[in-house]
C-alpha cells in the first residue's frame, strides 16, 4: 500500500484551501494527507512537526509576510523539506526568484489543472530528494578532500620528524666515531708509546725475553689501532654521499704508485696497460679502492716472490650488462653516447685464493692466512666504496696462480675508442 | 738554542710525560712548560697566580695546544689569546689526535700558526718534536714585541 503525502498547505485564504484538497483529492493520483495553516506564524510552527511533511505548499501573498521572504524563510527554517510556492499570475516573477533560490518548483493560481499539480508535487519531491543526495555526496567529497589534505600534512609532518631524527643519529654517530678515534686510540697511543720507551731504554737489563716481551705489546698496540683506523674507515665510507664525477682513472693510478715507495720497483713491478678510460666516481674512494687493492697484490706474495701487478681495463656494454636493457637494443640517437661500463682489472702472481673462500674475503675481519699481516677490512671497504658508487667487484683466482680482481665503474660520457 | 720557552696545554698527563721525554731526548734544552687545562693557560699566559713570577713562568715563545680540554676547549683559549694585545702574534700550533676537517677549518679561523696530529709512534712523534724545534726554535723569526717580552724576563733570569 502506498504510503500517503503529508501535505503543509500555507494559504490565507480558506476557499483557495478547500479548493485544492478537494481537486487533488478527486484525480485519486495519490493519498494526501493536509495540514492547512493560513499565516507565517502558525506555518513556522508547523514545519518543525515530527513526522515531518514530504511537502510544503506555500502561498506567496499571506498577510504577516512580504512575498519573497516567504520562500527565502522557508528555505532557511526547513531546509530539507521540498517547497513548492503559489503565486497570483500578476506576480509569476516572485515564482521564478523562489526557484533560483533553492525552491524546487512554483504554480500559477488558477493555470493549473488537478493533474498538472499532483505532477508538480512529485517532481518537487523528487527533485528535493536527488538535490539533497547530490549536495550529501560532494559534502562527503568535501570531506574526503579534507581528510586527503589533513593525512597529506600528517605524512609530510612525518617525514620530517622521521628525517630530523634521522640526522640526529647520524650526527650522534658521526660523534661517536669521532670519540673512537680520540679517546680508544689515545690509551694505545700511551701503550705503545711507554713500550717503546721501555725498550730503548731497558732493552739489556731484565731476562733476554723481556725484550721480546716489550715488542708483543708495540706489536699488539699497533695492530690494534690499526684496527680501529680500519673500521673508522668503513664507516666512513658506508656513511658517505659520494657525488660521482668523471675521473681519470690511469692518472690516479699512477699518482698513488708515485707516492708509494712501497708500489715502486725494485720491490716491485706494477704495470698499467693503458689507457684506461674516464670513469665515474669519488676520486677519494677511488684512491682508498687502489691503493687497497694494490695493496693486497703486493702483500699476499709467497716468500721470496718478487710482486709483479698488471692493470688493464675492458668495457663491458651495459646490453650485456645487468641492467637497462632496452638501452641496448635501442639505436642511440646521434649525439648520445651508449650506456657503457668499465671493468678495471688487478692482475697478481700472488699466492691465490681457493673458489670457496672467494666471498669470504669481501665480509669485514676476514683474513684467510694468519701468517700475512692485516686486519681484514681492505676489501670490505673496497665492495662497499664501489657499491656505493654503483658499480660491483669480483676475482677470478686459482690457489699458486695470482688473482685477478676486478672493478665494474660506468663509464664517463667521453670514453675511450 | 735560544732562550724560547715552550708552553705545552695538555689534560692528558701520559701525552705529557711523552713529550717531555722526547724533548729530552732530541735535546731541547729549553723550558718546557705545562699547564693541565684551558684556565691554567690563561692563567699562566696573563700572569695570575700561581704562575705571576715570569722569572719562574716566562712567557712562552712557543705554545703547543691541545684542542679537547676541561673548562675551556682548545680553540675558545686560542680565541682568547688573540684577544689580547701581547699575545696576538704569540704562536700557536694545535696538536691534537683529532684529524676531523672542522677541527682543522675552525683552528685556523681562530688563528692558529699550525696544525699537527699526535703521531701514534714514538719515533713518528721525535721526527715531529725535531721538525718543531727546527723551524719553531732555530730557523722561525718572531716579531720584536714578543722578542722584548722573552729577552726581558731571560735577562731578569
Amino acid at each position: 500500500m502506498k504510503a500517503r503525502v503529508r501535505i503543509l498547505l500555507v494559504e490565507d485564504s480558506a476557499s483557495d484551501a478547500a479548493l485544492l484538497q478537494e481537486s487533488l483529492a478527486e484525480t485519486g493520483l495519490e493519498a494526501f494527507e493536509f495540514s492547512h495553516v493560513e499565516n507565517w506564524a502558525d506555518a513556522l510552527q508547523s514545519m518543525g512537526q515530527q513526522p515531518p511533511f514530504d511537502v510544503l505548499l506555500l502561498d506567496l501573498s499571506l498577510p504577516d509576510i512580504s512575498g519573497r521572504e516567504t520562500f527565502v524563510r522557508a528555505r532557511a527554517e526547513a531546509p530539507h523539506l521540498p517547497i513548492v510556492v503559489l503565486t497570483g499570475q500578476a506576480n509569476e516573477a516572485d515564482g521564478l526568484e523562489a526557484v533560483r533560490q533553492g525552491i524546487q518548483d512554483y504554480l500559477v493560481k488558477g493555470q493549473a489543472d488537478a493533474r498538472q499539480i499532483v505532477r508538480v508535487i512529485r517532481y518537487a519531491i523528487e527533485r528535493k530528494r536527488v538535490e539533497d543526495a547530490l549536495k550529501h555526496t560532494e559534502d562527503a567529497l568535501r570531506e574526503s578532500e579534507r581528510q586527503l589534505i589533513q593525512a597529506n600534512q600528517d605524512l609530510e609532518r612525518r617525514v620530517a620528524e622521521r628525517t630530523a631524527s634521522l640526522e640526529e643519529t647520524i650526527n650522534d654517530l658521526e660523534d661517536f666515531s669521532h670519540s673512537i678515534t680520540h679517546d680508544l686510540r689515545a690509551p694505545l697511543r700511551a701503550i705503545r708509546s711507554f713500550a717503546e720507551i721501555l725498550r730503548s731504554e731497558c732493552g739489556e737489563c731484565g731476562r733476554p725475553e723481556a725484550q721480546e716481551h716489550i715488542d708483543r705489546i708495540v706489536t699488539a698496540a699497533s695492530r690494534m689501532d690499526k684496527l680501529i683506523q680500519d673500521v673508522l674507515q668503513y664507516s666512513r665510507v658506508a656513511r658517505s654521499q659520494m657525488r660521482l664525477v668523471p675521473v681519470d682513472a690511469e692518472k690516479l693510478l699512477r699518482g698513488i704508485i708515485e707516492t708509494y715507495p712501497s708500489f715502486q720497483p725494485p720491490q716491485v713491478e706494477i704495470q698499467i696497460k693503458g689507457p684506461l678510460p674516464r670513469v665515474l666516481g669519488n676520486e677519494a674512494a677511488l684512491t682508498q679502492c687502489f691503493s687497497n687493492l694494490l695493496g693486497n697484490a703486493i702483500k699476499f706474495v709467497a716468500p721470496g716472490t718478487r710482486p709483479e701487478v698488471r692493470i688493464w681495463a675492458e668495457q663491458v656494454n651495459a646490453e650485456a650488462g645487468r641492467e637497462n636493457a632496452e638501452n641496448g637494443t635501442t639505436p642511440c640517437a646521434p649525439g648520445s653516447a651508449p650506456l657503457l661500463i668499465v671493468r678495471l682489472w688487478f692482475a697478481d702472481n700472488g699466492v691465490g685464493i681457493p673458489k670457496e673462500a672467494q666471498e669470504r674475503i669481501f665480509r669485514m675481519f676476514q683474513r684467510l692466512d694468519r701468517s700475512y699481516d692485516g686486519t681484514g677490512v681492505g676489501l670490505t671497504v673496497v665492495r662497499k666504496a664501489i657499491e656505493k658508487m654503483g658499480g660491483r667487484v669480483g676475482l677470478e683466482s686459482e690457489p699458486g696462480s695470482g688473482s685477478r680482481f676486478w672493478l665494474e665503474l660506468k663509464a664517463a660520457a667521453k670514453a675511450v675508442g | 738554542m735560544s732562550e724560547i720557552t715552550i708552553l705545552y696545554v695538555e689534560d692528558e698527563e701520559t701525552d705529557m710525560m711523552l713529550l717531555q721525554h722526547v724533548f729530552t731526548r732530541v735535546g731541547i734544552t729549553n723550558l718546557l712548560k705545562t699547564v693541565k687545562d684551558g684556565k691554567e693557560a690563561k692563567d699562566y699566559l696573563a700572569g695570575n697566580a700561581p704562575f705571576a713570577d715570569r722569572q719562574v713562568h716566562p712567557l712562552p715563545g712557543l705554545l703547543l695546544l691541545d684542542l679537547n680540554l676541561p673548562f675551556w676547549s682548545g680553540l675558545e683559549v686560542l680565541s682568547w689569546i688573540r684577544e689580547q694585545p701581547q699575545l696576538r702574534w704569540l704562536p700557536v700550533v694545535i696538536f691534537t689526535s683529532s684529524r676531523r676537517p672542522d677541527d682543522i677549518v675552525k683552528s685556523y679561523e681562530a688563528g692558529a700558526n699550525g696544525y699537527l696530529v699526535k703521531p701514534n709512534s714514538l719515533a713518528d712523534l721525535t721526527t715531529m718534536v725535531q721538525s718543531l724545534r727546527d723551524f719553531w726554535l732555530l730557523q722561525n723569526q718572531l716579531p720584536e714585541p714578543l722578542i722584548a717580552e722573552g729577552a726581558r724576563y731571560s735577562a731578569a733570569a
